[in-house]
């Protein structure tokens, strides 16, 4: 490369910089309008939770901005890659802008607590739809978020049984083997379904950690056939589960495969294949969009992510629902952050079918827990089966 | 400690972990063979798998049509698509292996600079790789759909042997030994191996460098993508980052047998893919990859060059 | 191609003394008033979008410079390939976490027992493996990283994958505060920290240490024939780049007041010797100007938001090829006996 030929790359890159930070200032400039920030994996490994989440965001602010209100809201995004080391630089930075009066997330339990004392130094208000984490409503632990931190979700003490109960519904005999991955989360749910089973005195006979991105399952499924189990949970997310379903069918092992909301996709189905999918179990504490919403919800999810339904994308109600708390919030003309905490902790709101009502805990927590929901593949469609 | 599970379980452990082994020994080919001849990590063959295990899959499901829902093929058809597939694998990789010596490697040895700008160079570019699959895929793991029915085709007392494994086994025996004999009795294989030993001399014996290190990525690239295709008949999934932990997995087998050399990294790979089957059933499989490590270090504290070390120099590439 | 480094280096011999300490003042409280760059319109195009700016300058920027220098002693100077330099860094950081919280000891006691445990470790890993060459050493090293995240993956005392979180804030030195909402104060530290190493590492280049290693990184057995103790230099310069990289570990542990272990991955070490190769092994100032970029630039096109590690990536290449010895290289008179050149025209260069 000659000496002109980098002098040009240098002048390009110097453009894009300048004009990166134009776009951000005009998009800044609107009118009378508040900003809501979502926060949660858009890139990365676990980039598919967050840009399906941001679908539910999306769809709650359309419908609310067509309804031609006093105060426009704006949705910004902040991806922390659901990594608590990114979480940590992007945190600031969020708690910094001041047009921010609320956040959506974050959605992952390490980069929430990586989050924390940013959001706790500047007051700003959290609602999660997907941070299951039992301790970060815990008031005895150090990693809470109180009082700035709630969530629409059910936690890992409610899922954790329910997984269990889910399972073996159904199975004489149960022999249970639980399986994480060694994520905060898998590991989370592992031990809330492993203080169930002892409780109950269900008959675990064996556990095992498998690190994510694992290909070969020759060991695990060995451990499990040597165990002689017949129901499996494995508490990770769908591309792990997908792989080890499949391997545990095609070595020959019939029995019940069982998972949480990180297993819970469409794209299980794909990866496990659809003779291993079939009659594997999962559990959510988040319903479906497609059956909870109304045909105005449903045209205006259409409307505002361009897809035709919400089927097989995760959480997308939850992150409605989070979002709907700020925007109910909103319309009572809390603008700033003590006006939106204060509304929050406080107030009343309701879920996506109108019906449900949402008040949050001292603590953070949805009152009367959220419903986990028991879903199942059936022919190769994934059924919800009400609570569990 | 759970010894019961290697009682019962020993024969689906040994014979998977050789499957797992020779997958190994096969990308362990694209290291090696790149040491031999330029001294230097290729810190992208992870990549050059990835793509190899997205060549497999974009040919049978866009190129063949198959999906979820297709039934598994029997005789002639299986033959050809799976051939299919591989040349398509092995093509994919061996030509990106060439494209990446090409645009992260050849100027800077032009340039005879040090070995580190190289790496990063090479790291540079699996970064590349990986996130343009990665913005093509949308993150979003593709699935192989199964053109092999993963039948038990006979069993000896109480083991069944899979027929994915035994031809994973049987693809990467034949595959070794075709490079095998390749590098030593070839002109070209000849060329390579007196690269390795002295790159000066070979110049002024006449070898054309240029063509023979394009040549060592090619083979190597292709055994790699060799290694891909026969992983998506076994796991039957990938995505943008399948690469990196068995790329590391196959590059500590490559060390393990003396990087390098040929017939160190068949051993090496088969070590490792034993290894870590049997440490993970017995140990608990978070615990796989520090055995490993710590068995590596072992083996090179008493032997500093690897298994096979510098011994046999005859053999290597 | 214009070589920075000569103009530069020529440059300052030419100047006398009054004028050089004129420009290190100058330089220094631009340095120093960078956090503040952001809320003037003049300099705001430095302002980081989505991220803050200025917990953007102490991680990942501060941060990296010093792990930067601390590696480039053991790459640049000594020429031993590490690939595992996380290592020391998660354990700086985990002394930080496990006593912050768990005893009264504030992070300014801590921070010699984390650079010690580091140092430790860097021996201990050193004594078995510093006899191996090159490439073997690199996989050994990696392979250290990797236990060590996985050890805290899987220990209970370490948190298990949930990390450790509350880690205590610094107290304040001088009148200078170390908060979240006072993040100038960490880059402060970071950069005092960052000026003490370059002034350890020129004192050590000129001395024995420093001779001994530009031996060995050009040629172990000759420096052996000669006498220079090869295994116990090794050592000192693997454990002194260890001990920065437990130093980087403690203030990162007590900035982001929560550690895991998914912060402490394989890609850290390949980031940070990407940034000491970059910008130019074996030259402080390039290692530095190599740790500014590759720690700024991504977060600087976060608009880019998809397309941000691809740039990234790009940029690696680009700049390898255009400038096989990073932004701004060692010295030639170094690798004089690898060219080919007549001695005259290298003898003209180093007039």
């Amino acid at each position: 490369m000659n000496k002109n030929s980098q002098r040009v790359l240098g002048v390009v890159a110097a453009a894009a910089l300048v004009l990166g930070s134009v776009a951000l200032t005009t998009a800044q400039a609107a009118t009378k309008s508040v900003t809501l920030v979502y926060q949660g994996p858009l890139t990365g490994t676990d980039a598919q939770t967050g840009q399906d989440e941001l679908l539910g965001a999306k769809t709650a602010v359309q419908m609310y901005n067509d309804s031609n209100p006093a105060v426009k809201v704006t949705l910004i995004t902040a991806d922390d890659q659901g990594e608590g080391a990114v979480a940590g630089t992007v945190a600031p930075g969020v708690a910094a802008n001041k047009n921010v009066i609320g956040l959506i997330g974050p959605a992952y339990s390490g980069a929430s607590i990586a989050s924390f004392p940013s959001y706790k130094a500047t007051r700003l208000t959290m609602v999660s739809p997907s941070a299951t984490r039992v301790t970060l409503t815990d008031a005895k632990s150090p990693d809470n978020g109180f009082p700035f931190f709630h969530r629409v979700v059910g936690n890992d003490a409610l899922q954790g049984p329910a997984v269990v109960r889910w399972s073996i519904d159904g199975v004489s005999s149960p022999k249970v083997y639980v399986i994480d991955d060694q994520t905060p989360y898998g590991t989370g749910l592992a031990q809330a379904a492993t203080a169930y089973i002892k409780k109950m005195k269900v008959n675990e006979v064996g556990s095992d950690s498998v690190v994510q991105k694992t290909s070969d399952y020759t060991a695990t499924v060995a451990k499990i056939k040597n165990s002689k189990a017949n129901v499996v949970i494995y508490t990770g997310y769908y591309p792990d589960g997908g792989a080890l379903a499949k391997a545990l069918n095609d070595s020959g092992w019939a029995g019940v495969f069982a998972g949480g909301d990180g297993v819970l996709n469409d794209a299980f189905i794909g990866v496990a294949g659809k003779a291993a999918a079939e009659g594997a179990k999962f559990t959510a504490p988040a319903v479906p969009f497609e059956t909870a919403a109304t045909d105005a919800q449903q045209v205006a999810f259409t409307k505002a992510t361009g897809l035709k339904t919400a089927a097989g994308h995760v959480y997308v109600t939850e992150t409605f629902n989070a979002t709907n708390v700020f925007l109910s919030c909103i319309k009572l003309g809390k603008l700033t952050r003590a006006g939106i905490q204060q509304c929050v902790a406080t107030g009343t709101f309701l879920a996506l079918d109108g019906k449900t009502v949402l008040k949050f805990t001292r603590q953070g927590e949805v009152v009367g827990g959220a419903p986990v929901g028991g879903f199942q593949v059936v022919k190769g469609i994934i059924k919800y089966f009400g609570a569990v | 400690m759970n010894f019961s599970v290697v009682v019962s379980q020993f024969w689906p452990l040994l014979i998977n972990g050789l499957a797992l082994g020779f997958i190994y020994v096969l990308i362990s080919l694209g290291y090696t063979m790149v040491y031999g001849v330029l001294r230097l990590i290729n810190f992208a063959n992870s990549e050059i798998f990835m793509v190899g295990t997205f060549a497999t899959v974009i040919v049978s499901r866009n190129f063949f049509g198959f999906n979820q829902n297709t039934d598994p093929l029997h005789g002639f058809k299986l033959v050809y698509t799976l051939g299919a597939c591989l040349l398509a694998s092995m093509l994919v990789s061996g030509v990106t292996a060439v494209l990446v010596e090409i645009v992260a490697y050849r100027r800077l040895r032009a340039k005879g600079t040090n070995r580190l700008a190289s790496l990063i160079s090479a790291i540079g570019v699996s970064i590349i790789l990986q996130e343009g699959v990665r913005i093509l895929t949308h993150s979003v793991p593709m699935s192989n759909p199964r053109l092999l029915r993963k039948a038990y085709i006979f069993n000896i007392g109480s083991v069944g042997l899979r027929v994915d494994t035994l031809l994973v086994i049987f693809f990467a025996a034949i595959l070794f030994f075709l490079v095998d004999r390749f590098v030593s009795k070839t002109l070209l294989g000849k060329a390579i191996r007196a690269v390795s030993m002295s790159e000066e001399t070979s110049k002024l014996m006449g070898v054309n460098l240029n063509r023979v290190i394009s040549a060592t990525f090619l083979i190597g690239g292709m055994m790699t993508g060799a290694a891909a295709f026969l992983y998506e008949t076994v796991y039957e999934n990938t995505k943008y980052n399948v690469g990196f932990s068995i790329g590391l997995a196959a590059f500590t087998a490559a060390v393990l047998g003396g990087i390098g050399n040929l017939r160190g990294a068949f051993l090496g790979g088969l070590s490792l893919g034993l290894l870590e089957e049997f440490a993970a059933a017995i140990l608990g499989t978070q615990w796989k990859s520090v055995t490993v490590f710590l068995v590596l270090v072992l083996v090179l504290l008493f032997k500093p060059n690897g298994l096979f070390g510098e011994a046999v120099q005859q053999t290597r590439v | 191609m214009i070589n920075i480094r000569d103009r530069g280096a020529e440059l300052w011999e030419n100047w006398n003394r009054p004028k050089r300490t004129t420009f290190v003042i100058l330089l220094l409280a631009v340095i120093v008033l960078l956090p503040f760059a952001g809320d003037y319109s003049f300099s705001s195009f430095l302002n980081t979008p989505i991220s803050s700016y200025q917990a953007v300058l102490v991680y990942p920027v501060g941060i990296f410079v010093l792990m930067s220098l601390g590696l480039n002693i053991v790459v640049g100077k000594s020429g031993l390939l590490d690939l595992g330099y996380v290592a020391f860094f998660a354990i700086g950081a985990y002394t930080a976490a496990i006593l912050g919280t768990k005893t009264h000891l504030n992070i300014w006691e801590i921070m010699p027992i984390g650079m010690g445990l580091a140092m430790l470790s860097g021996v201990l890993l050193g004594l078995p493996t510093l006899r191996l060459r090159g490439d073997y050493l690199a996989i050994v090293t990696l392979g250290f990283g990797e236990i060590v995240r996985i050890v805290a993956v899987n220990n209970r005392a370490t948190g298990g994958p949930n990390g450790i979180a509350n880690v205590p804030n610094p107290p304040s030195i001088f009148g200078v505060r170390f908060a979240l909402d006072n993040m100038q104060g960490f880059f402060w530290i970071i950069l005092v920290m960052i000026l003490l190493v370059i002034w350890m590492v020129r004192r050590l280049s000129i001395r024995r240490p420093g001779r001994a290693w530009e031996a060995i990184r050009q040629d172990e057995d000759v420096a052996m024939l000669m006498g220079v103790a090869t295994l116990k230099y090794k050592i000192w310069s693997f454990s002194i780049g260890a001990a920065i990289g437990g130093a980087a570990g403690v203030i990162f542990a007590s900035k982001s007041m929560y550690v895991a272990p998914d912060m402490f991955t394989f890609n850290i070490s390949v980031l940070i010797l990407s940034c000491v190769v970059f910008g130019g092994m074996g030259n402080i100032w390039g290692v530095v100007l190599g740790g500014t970029i590759l720690a700024y630039l991504p977060e600087r096109i976060r608009f880019i938001s998809n397309a941000r590690q691809l740039v990234f990536g790009l940029a690696l290449v680009i700049i390898m090829n255009v400038r096989p010895d990073g932004l701004l290289p060692r010295k030639k008179r170094e690798k004089l006996h690898k060219t080919v050149q007549p001695l005259a025209v290298e003898g003209e260069q180093n007039v």
